[in-house]
């Protein structure tokens, strides 16, 4: 309906291809990052080292998506002088694009903890962060659908559903400390999970980040009510 | 003249009409050449010499057009058989239930077949493929397809908005067009995610199954031997402990029963359910199959349930199931004596559907245990159970779905589930492609809300929530 790929009704025809090839580079970006975070949390899951390696390994990938990204905006802005919903597209995708390399080092970050993690003994935690990774996950691929299909309402359920994630993650926080308290040994892992759980809420927050950019693309008005919030008494855990 | 086209001919024009054509025209000659003959123009022998040059002529022509037509039956019989080949082959494309899809050179989606639009949610026309379906690893394969190399068999799996695995075919087509780039990645999808279910069913049932049945097993391996042994004579001890062995083999029963139930629910979590049901009716079925249950404790039901029928999607049994795991929990974690609120609500958008407008305390917990991609036109019923019992912390409600899982301070006691309930709550919700929340207060209460699809009354809405259904990959 109102995505980039479909509306095509610039005289130059080349424009509206260009802007078509920005949003798919856009998404494979997107494509990217979910399938690092997806396949962090299975790294973290299945004590896989060798795949914690890999996802630290495409962050590079994800990283020149991002430059090329970045070069085709340019051109973009330099050779079309876009204007009104062509504008907004394109400073959204580069909004968008900085926030999922974000992602993507996070995702990095995570990996690395996870090869630390792998050498001490399991936590019973593990399932916690899996939930929480699979939610922060999920919203990641609504945002991106909405970003690619155009349709905000996607973007906007993801958004008002932030206090979702940072209740997961304040739960688990909690969690942890119990768990630390009562074991010493605990505190060297549990504190590399604190700082996964700590990551994956971030991710949550550049998704909606990027549901905030998706409705500023398609209706060019920001999303004005308060960014919803944990209510006050979850200040202390983050 | 015509045997230029020969196959347009051959599928327009039969050969009668062109033969009937010479007659006429040959007879027309004829009347004009006698025409001119009565008019005194032609002598008699010149008209006689001139139509019967006229008429070998147009018998020559006429034989032509026989003998031209001879050979073509023989290309009216292979023409049709090459396009009704391609024509069984399309229609078998269009009809086949594995998504098949056509790239074209820079990653464009040149043909799709339904079955691929649904599973992918793509829209009328093409599009490139990087934005419909997000898989490096698959776009990765395609590309190289699309420079000639070797096909590739990716798997890959997708969480949104249900789990779901596919193994993704990428091989490379060369087409007999002209231009720099003459191949085309075909890519054919395999939904795996059923035979996936069922192998991790089976490691999950057994891992489940044993490490839960040990405690009871050892306890009644215990009893055996004190009766056995110390206690053979001991006519009291024996009845107590008969009775605790009868409470133990009840507690296995439930258990393999739910973990049974559980495996069955999960297995089929994929396929939506397709049938009607009426929420309120079942509202007021487990009340009155729960009532003697919370009459035992002195628990009164507070019902408000709409008059109309509250029409959901879904499998009646398994709602059922749902509303009375939530109902028997809410009895059993409510003090002596308390009241037990069941409110069953129609046509609700989903912010409604997944708390209630007023918060149990100021202070309370929510949480959204499972949930469908927001969809601001789908509208739920909605069965929200509220009970006063002492609450729960909301550091704990995020696990309250994990199978196996109990509050601290709740693994005793005469009333323990099997920890079994809620994860089955869950599984059965998302099945539904429903939602699921919580909301609790230490010390108020907890109210657990359920939320179901309203059948969707236009086919165009129809058609949408089919294709994201079918899709289980991509919905947007």
């Amino acid at each position: 309906m109102n995505s980039p790929a479909q509306q095509g009704h610039h005289i130059v025809k080349a424009f509206s291809e260009e802007l078509e090839q920005l949003s798919a580079s856009v998404a494979t970006m997107g494509g990217l990052a979910e399938s690092m975070i997806s396949d962090a949390i299975d790294a973290i899951i299945t004590r896989d080292s060798d795949l914690a390696l890999d996802v630290a390994e495409r962050d590079k990938r994800i990283d020149a998506l991002q430059h090329d990204v970045e070069r085709q905006i340019i051109r973009l802005l330099a050779l079309r002088q876009p204007l009104a919903w062509d504008l907004r597209v394109c400073i959204a995708a580069l909004k968008i694009s900085a926030d999922l390399e974000r992602v993507g080092d996070l995702a990095k970050n995570i990996a690395r903890r996870t090869r630390a993690l792998n050498e001490a003994e399991p936590l019973p935690l593990t399932k916690s962060v899996e939930r929480m990774g699979r939610l922060v996950q999920r919203h990641l691929h609504e945002v991106l659908d909405a970003y690619v299909s155009g349709e905000i309402a996607g973007a906007v359920g993801v958004w008002e559903r932030d206090d979702d994630v940072d209740e997961h993650y304040n739960a688990l926080f909690r969690e942890l400390l119990t768990c630390m308290a009562g074991d010493s040994r605990l505190i060297g892992p549990g504190t590399h999970l604190l700082f996964i759980a700590k990551n994956l809420e971030r991710v949550g927050d550049h998704a909606t980040n990027i549901a905030e950019l998706v409705h500023y693309a398609v209706t060019g008005s920001e999303l004005t009510a308060e960014r919803p919030k944990g209510t006050p008494l979850e200040s202390g855990a983050s | 003249m015509a045997n230029e086209h020969p196959s347009v001919r051959a599928r327009t024009a039969p050969d009668r009409p062109r033969r009937r054509d010479i007659v006429i025209t040959a007879l027309l000659g004829l009347m004009v050449l006698l025409v001119l003959l009565i008019g005194g123009v032609l002598e008699p022998g010149a008209w006689l010499a001139a139509s019967l040059a006229f008429s070998a002529l147009a018998f020559i022509y006429f034989l032509t057009a026989v003998t031209r037509g001879a050979p073509r039956p023989s290309a009216q019989i292979t023409r049709p058989v090459v396009s009704s080949e391609l024509e069984s082959a399309n229609a078998m494309l269009e009809k086949i239930a594995v998504p098949v899809l056509l790239i074209g050179p820079g990653g464009r989606i040149e043909r799709a077949n339904p079955a691929a639009r649904a599973f992918l949610a793509l829209g009328a026309e093409g599009g490139l493929l990087s934005t419909s379906l997000r898989q490096p690893r698959v776009l990765e394969a395609v590309s190289a397809a699309l420079r000639g190399e070797r096909g590739t068999v990716v798997e890959y799996a997708s969480l949104a908005p249900i789990e779901s695995h596919v193994r993704a075919f990428v091989e490379p087509l060369r087409m007999p067009v002209a231009g720099p780039m003459p191949w085309r990645a075909m890519l054919v999808l395999a939904d795996e995610t059923s035979s996936k279910r069922a192998e991790r069913m089976r490691a999950d049932f057994l891992a489940n199954a044993s490490h839960e049945l040990r405690t009871p097993l050892a306890s009644l391996s215990g009893f055996i031997d004190t009766l056995r042994g110390p206690a053979r004579d001991d006519e009291e001890a024996r009845d107590r402990f008969l009775t605790i062995m009868r409470e133990q083999t009840d507690r296995m029963r439930r258990l393999i029963d739910d973990l049974l139930s559980l495996s069955r629910v999960e297995m089929n979590e994929h396929l939506p359910p397709s049938g009607e049901a009426d929420l309120a009716a079942i509202a007021r079925d487990v009340v009155d199959s729960l009532r003697p249950m919370a009459d035992a404790r002195a628990i009164t039901f507070e019902l408000s349930l709409p008059d109309a029928p509250a029409r959901i999607t879904g499998d009646r049994d398994q709602v059922y199931e749902v509303v009375e795991n939530l109902v028997e929990n809410a009895i059993k974690y409510s003090p002596e004596g308390a009241i037990v609120a069941i409110e069953a609500l129609d046509n609700c958008t989903r912010d409604i559907a997944e708390h209630a407008p007023e918060r149990l305390a100021p202070q309370s917990a929510r949480l959204l245990l499972a949930g469908p991609p927001f969809d601001p036109r789908q509208r739920y019923g909605v069965l929200r159970v509220r009970d006063n019992g002492a609450g729960i912390d909301r550091r704990y409600l995020p696990r309250l779905s994990e199978r196996f899982y109990r509050v601290d301070g709740q693994k005793s006691g005469p009333t323990a589930g099997t920890g079994l309930g809620l994860a089955i709550v869950k599984h059965i919700i998302t099945r539904h492609r429903g939602g699921f929340s919580v909301e609790s207060a230490t010390g108020t209460g907890s109210a657990f809300s359920v939320f179901l699809p309203k059948p969707v009354p236009d086919a165009d809405a129809a058609a949408r929530v089919l294709a994201d259904t079918a899709s289980g990959v991509d919905a947007g």
